[in-house]
């Protein structure tokens, strides 16, 4: 297969249904042979943006590009667009081979040349051994692999994954992620991912693209979306994240201080917020440690252990602190520096580059 | 608390029920073994002498022949307007739709008899009148309900991303219709064709009105047997009616199963 990506870019994509707004003035840009993912909670509009980008759904306004060109009045058949829809969506009617070879039939191509491509495109997904079968006489995890077949095999410009995995168990989730992502790296092409799940999001895609209530809230590398959210919704969505709220008490280069109660805090940030307004830190629950006796940090908190938990590699504890509430914070089980119980008191202590000011857009 | 186990009550009347079905056809076994001349029970002996002569005369023959032709044709009308009419209200989906399925319903709603004399008065202005054509086209339109409901059924349980698929991997609409919409519903509409073609076979009421001597159907040939001699021959017809159709409906049901496994 050539390795042709191609560019998509939304332009003020929205989409109304009567007064409801599913869709609300989405402008995105997924490069050549990019893996972005959308993701957000359920009823956040990504199934209705990738509906616009196949062509089944018509924007209320907006525009949408290929390659810089407007294909927004395309219909779907003439878009050119693989897709592996929510539930697969495989005929079965049809044998494997005969799904896989469907959008070749459609195109009139030659038995030899189709029966080539099929072939290729089952081994692609390690699916050669199942070509007569029907699809109800296979799992999950195998359909799912045949609708990847069917939707890579005509070379098409763009693959659509609606929730592709989320039908699956855990681990054949995970392995199958795994698979997605070697897939992508081997043949180039441009694929825009649905899921609401955040660990896929993170672990398969170039960028990620955060929405909530149908509107873009940030986008970015997944390492940069965890790093730094904007939000307090995207640090809450992505992974799990403490907030501490306080009045800003001082502000330094590179930097600033918010104090609540009787606790101060220092913060990096790039952008300094005036002095005496209210501001939200997010705290990753990793990123604090317990300080031992005469230990210090930049950050220090002391409260007692309210519960715990243990996850196998690591412990969550959660601690009362009398100026933040309860925090979340983890560490490794392995050598642990303490045995948890509850009521223990524990000092917690963290560098100001751990904490990010993100906007409060969740009250 | 219910029983799953139907009382006596409901078990007696259901057989009640089935007998009471049952019966009038049963006595027309018997009736069309009769040795007598007459239309009777027989006395002495079974005789298979009435099939024999239905199947030596030409009048009998002759009326199978041509209701069986009939009933061909206007099964094929009927499929044909019933399926798309299905596919059509079912693909656009509006309130609109709605009605027009509604009023595709129609033939089975009104009864036949004021059906057969509105066709009467517009057959006459149309030379349609005694006309294999004219009763092909009663029985294939009054045979579409049939097929729509039938085709109507199997579509409902149609999954519409299939065809979003189909159309997504490049597929036109008559390339969607044809290979995947079709096959799917193919057991609906073989069970709305064998269901119109049943109607057409034995209908009767319209046929009185809108032919007379040049269309006679097999259940007008029976009709005036009864109104002139009592032949036997005419139940030993109405077995085979009998035998037909209930095979017609034992295809259906096979069908049905295959579908279901
Ligand atoms: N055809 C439709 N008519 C009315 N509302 C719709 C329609 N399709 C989607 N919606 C609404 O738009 C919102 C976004 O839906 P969707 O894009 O499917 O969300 P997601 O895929 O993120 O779960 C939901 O609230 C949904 O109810
Ligand atoms: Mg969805």
């Amino acid at each position: 297969m050539s390795a042709a990506g191609h560019s998509l870019a939304l332009r003020g994509l929205s989409k109304r249904y009567g007064s409801f707004t599913a869709v609300a003035d989405v402008s995105l840009d997924v490069g050549q042979g990019e893996f972005l993912t959308l993701l957000g909670p359920s009823g956040s509009g990504k199934t209705t943006i990738l509906m616009c980008i196949a062509g089944f759904v018509a924007p209320s306004e907006g525009a949408i590009l290929l390659d810089g060109q407007d294909i927004t009045p395309l219909p779907p058949e003439r878009r050119d667009f693989g897709m592996v829809f929510q539930g697969y969506a495989l005929f079965p009617h049809m044998t494997v081979a005969e799904n896989v070879a469907f959008p070749l039939r459609v195109r009139k191509m030659g038995t030899a040349e189709r029966e080539a491509k099929v072939r290729a495109a089952l081994d692609l997904v390690q699916l050669s051994a199942f070509g007569e079968r029907l699809p109800r006489q296979l799992s999950g995890g195998q359909q799912q692999r045949v609708a990847l077949a069917r939707a890579l095999v005509f070379e098409p410009a763009l693959l659509l994954l609606d929730e592709p995995l989320s039908a699956l168990d855990k681990k054949l989730r995970a392995e199958l992620q795994d698979e997605l992502k070697a897939l992508h790296r081997r043949i180039g092409r441009t694929f825009v991912n649905v899921t609401h799940d955040q660990e896929e999001a993170l672990s398969l895609s170039d960028r990620v693209a955060i929405l909530n209530h149908g509107k873009l809230i940030q986008q970015g590398a997944p390492a940069e979306l965890y790093e730094a959210p904007r939000t307090r919704f995207v640090a809450d969505f992505l992974g799990k994240s403490n907030f501490l709220a306080g009045t800003v008490q001082e502000v330094f280069a590179g930097g600033f201080a918010i104090g609540a109660g009787a606790t101060r805090v220092v913060t990096a940030s790039a952008e300094l917020p005036p002095l005496g307004s209210q501001a939200l830190l997010s705290l990753r629950p990793e990123k604090m440690a317990l300080l031992a006796e005469g230990e210090t940090a930049e950050n220090t908190v002391t409260g007692s252990i309210a519960s715990w938990s243990y996850l196998g590699a690591g412990y969550a504890l959660n601690v009362a602190t009398p100026d933040f509430g309860t925090l979340r914070i983890t560490l490794p089980s392995w050598n642990a520096p303490i045995a948890p119980r509850e009521g223990l008191p524990v000092r917690l202590g963290w560098s100001a580059t751990a904490s990010v000011p993100v906007l409060d857009d969740e009250p | 608390m219910m029983s799953h186990q139907p009382g006596l009550f409901a078990r007696g009347s259901a057989w009640v029920v089935a007998l009471y079905l049952l019966l009038p056809i049963s006595i027309i076994l018997p009736v069309s073994m009769t040795d007598q001349r007459f239309l009777s029970l027989p006395r002495e002996a079974l005789s298979l002498q009435h099939y024999v002569t239905v199947f030596g005369s030409p009048e009998w023959l002759a009326s199978i022949w041509q209701s069986f032709q009939i009933a061909v044709v206007s099964t094929a009308i009927a499929v044909v307007a019933g399926t798309l009419c299905a596919i059509g209200c079912w693909r656009l989906a509006s309130r609109a739709t709605n009605l027009v399925r509604a009023l595709m319903l129609l033939p089975i709603i009104i009864p036949s008899i004021v059906y057969a004399v509105g066709l009467y008065r517009y057959f006459a202005g149309l030379d349609l009148l005694d006309r294999f054509m004219g009763v092909v086209l009663a029985h294939g339109v009054t045979g579409i309900p049939y097929v729509v409901i039938t085709v109507s059924t199997a579509l409902a349980a149609f999954d519409p991303r299939l065809e979003q698929a189909a159309r997504g991997m490049g597929a036109s609409l008559m390339q969607t219709l044809r290979w995947v919409i079709l096959p799917r519903i193919t057991p609906g509409i073989l069970s709305g064709a064998i269901f119109a073609f049943i109607h057409s076979w034995d209908e009767l009421v319209i046929v009185l009105f809108i032919a007379s001597r040049d269309v006679f159907t097999l259940p007008r040939r029976i009709w005036d047997g009864i109104n002139e001699n009592l032949d036997p021959a005419m139940a030993a017809v109405a077995v085979l009616l009998v035998v037909f159709t209930t095979g017609l409906l034992l295809l259906d049901l096979a069908l049905r199963r295959r579908r279901a496994e």
